[in-house]
């Protein structure tokens, strides 16, 4: 039997300078994602390449090419449209149907990696991450937006790592290695520790990091952004 | 100046990973300032030996590649203040760093502290020749297993065609009741192979899976063999004559009664 807490119960990470601050000029790099497993790829560079050749994926493929799938191409008959301006069609549709609550990351891109991270794996984007599946002790997710792992988080995460400490990192279990925040790097403590069953939220609040229960809708969708 | 040791096998899953630990935690117990370097880049566990995973934030090849500084990437251990990790990286691969680099480090690293651990990743490969570049010491670790033996015998080889002459055994994970029984072989039968000096013998022994797996060195269990095992080598190494301890000793409750009462 697993202990639970209330529903309002904050754990809080030990925020703690674990070998000196991060040094702002070795924060990583959004250049590119890892080679070695070529699952990655960068949405933003793949949106601005013209529709030259055909296994180029367009920006609105580029989650079933994640996940290595042949996607057939929706618009092989349309004439005269090209992938990029297809994207941006859709794009300005997104911005325009948007609440009034303003998803203020809704115009940045966002990818969706559809298998578990391993141990050695890599993850680096800008933008927001949602991997669905688990996050294994020994990888790495770094995003400069948020970072939502729909599955097991125990691996390394650093959410708004160009110093964004608005980012979030939510998980269904979030029992990271190490979470990171903008500059803000915390763990869990030494020894025994609370594992809940439910989804938490761990997000920076008056200058610490806090993980809270993930609740759905309200007003706390604006904070997420 | 410091001391620089590198504990290699060349097959795996023979117990490099914990005999560095151990050995590294009981110097420090000893009141030594050590270091202990992970170069198995990739395939990084000596972290999780020492509990000090969630600790990292910077790594060799950071520190290589002149990411930040050597004293940011040390992580300072959480029992003894004397004890430090270099962790290695874990999305890289062997060839982030070179020999050159690592014999670098090492010449750093030996100003600051009383020993540099090295942690020798299985294989005889690019990962092996950088652990070795700055060693000045070697200690080979093999179990009583002949695929075990043949690998160290490599190594040893290797060992002094780089140079490092000499260097020590660790016969690890021996079954004294097994050898008594002839079904494994005896320290005997390993040295008449090998022809190096003997270190110490470390006994299987369930504590070191326990410990291992809660990353806390067995070393510094008092009611360990396997941790007392490695309190000797470690007095070994800084140089004091400690004697080989009795594997034959029984720990049966009428053993105990007997020792008790004077008849052992």
């Amino acid at each position: 039997m697993k202990k639970t807490k209330s529903s309002k119960g904050k754990k809080l990470f030990i925020k703690k300078d674990v070998n000196g601050a991060m040094d702002p000029d070795t924060n990583p790099e959004f250049v590119e994602t890892e080679q070695e497993t070529g699952v990655v790829e960068e949405t933003k560079k793949v949106k601005q390449k013209s529709k030259k050749s055909n296994e180029q994926p367009t920006a609105g493929e580029s989650e079933e090419f994640l996940s290595g799938k042949p996607v057939p191409r929706e618009d092989d008959n349309k004439a005269g449209e090209t992938g990029p301006e297809m994207q941006r069609k859709t794009d300005t549709k997104v911005l325009e149907n948007r609440g009034p609550w303003q998803e203020t990351f809704a115009d940045e891109n966002t990818i969706l990696i559809q298998r578990t991270v391993r141990s050695g794996q890599s993850i680096r984007f800008d933008g927001n991450v949602v991997v669905m599946g688990d996050v294994n002790p020994g990888s790495e997710i770094v995003a400069s937006g948020n970072i939502v792992v729909m599955g097991a988080l125990r691996g390394v995460v650093h959410a708004g790592a160009l110093g964004d400490e608005r980012a979030t990192v939510a998980a269904f279990k979030l029992q990271p290695t190490q979470l990171r925040i903008a500059n803000h790097i915390t763990r869990a403590p030494d020894g025994d520790y609370l594992t809940p069953e439910y989804p938490e939220i761990a997000r920076i609040k008056e200058g610490v990091v806090v993980i809270e229960v993930y609740q759905m809708g309200q007003d706390r969708q604006t904070k997420i952004g | 100046m410091g001391e620089v040791i590198v504990i290699t096998s060349g097959k795996g899953g023979v117990g490099k990973t914990t005999t560095t630990a151990n050995i590294g935690t009981g110097l420090a117990a000893l009141g030594y300032k050590v270091v202990l370097v992970d170069t198995d880049i990739g395939l990084r566990n000596l972290d999780v030996v020492l509990g000090l995973e969630n600790r990292i934030v910077y790594d060799i090849v950071d520190v290589t590649h002149g990411n930040c500084r050597l004293k940011q990437a040390l992580i300072k251990d959480k029992r003894f203040e004397g004890l430090h990790l270099l962790p290695a990286a874990q999305t890289k691969d062997k060839t982030a760093v070179t020999p050159d680099q690592i014999r670098e480090l090492c010449a750093q690293l030996k100003k600051e502290f009383d020993y540099v651990v090295i942690d020798c990743p299985a294989g005889i490969e690019q990962g092996f020749k950088n652990a070795i570049a700055g060693a000045e010491k070697a200690i080979v670790v093999t179990t009583p297993e002949v695929s075990a033996v043949r690998d160290a015998d490599r190594i040893i080889g290797l060992l002094e065609a780089a140079e490092l002459h000499s260097p020590k055994l660790i016969v690890n994970r021996l079954r004294p009741l097994m050898v008594k029984r002839g079904d494994m072989m005896s320290i005997d039968d390993i040295i008449d192979i090998l022809a190096i000096d003997l270190l110490g013998v470390v006994p299987e022994d369930e504590m070191i899976v326990i410990t291992t797996n809660k990353g806390e060195p067995a070393v510094l269990d008092n009611n360990s063999r396997a941790g007392q095992a490695y309190r000797n080598m470690a007095r070994r190494i800084t140089g004091e004559d400690v004697p080989l301890m009795d594997l034959e000793a029984e720990t049966g409750f009428m053993n105990k009664l007997k020792k008790l009462i004077g008849f052992k």
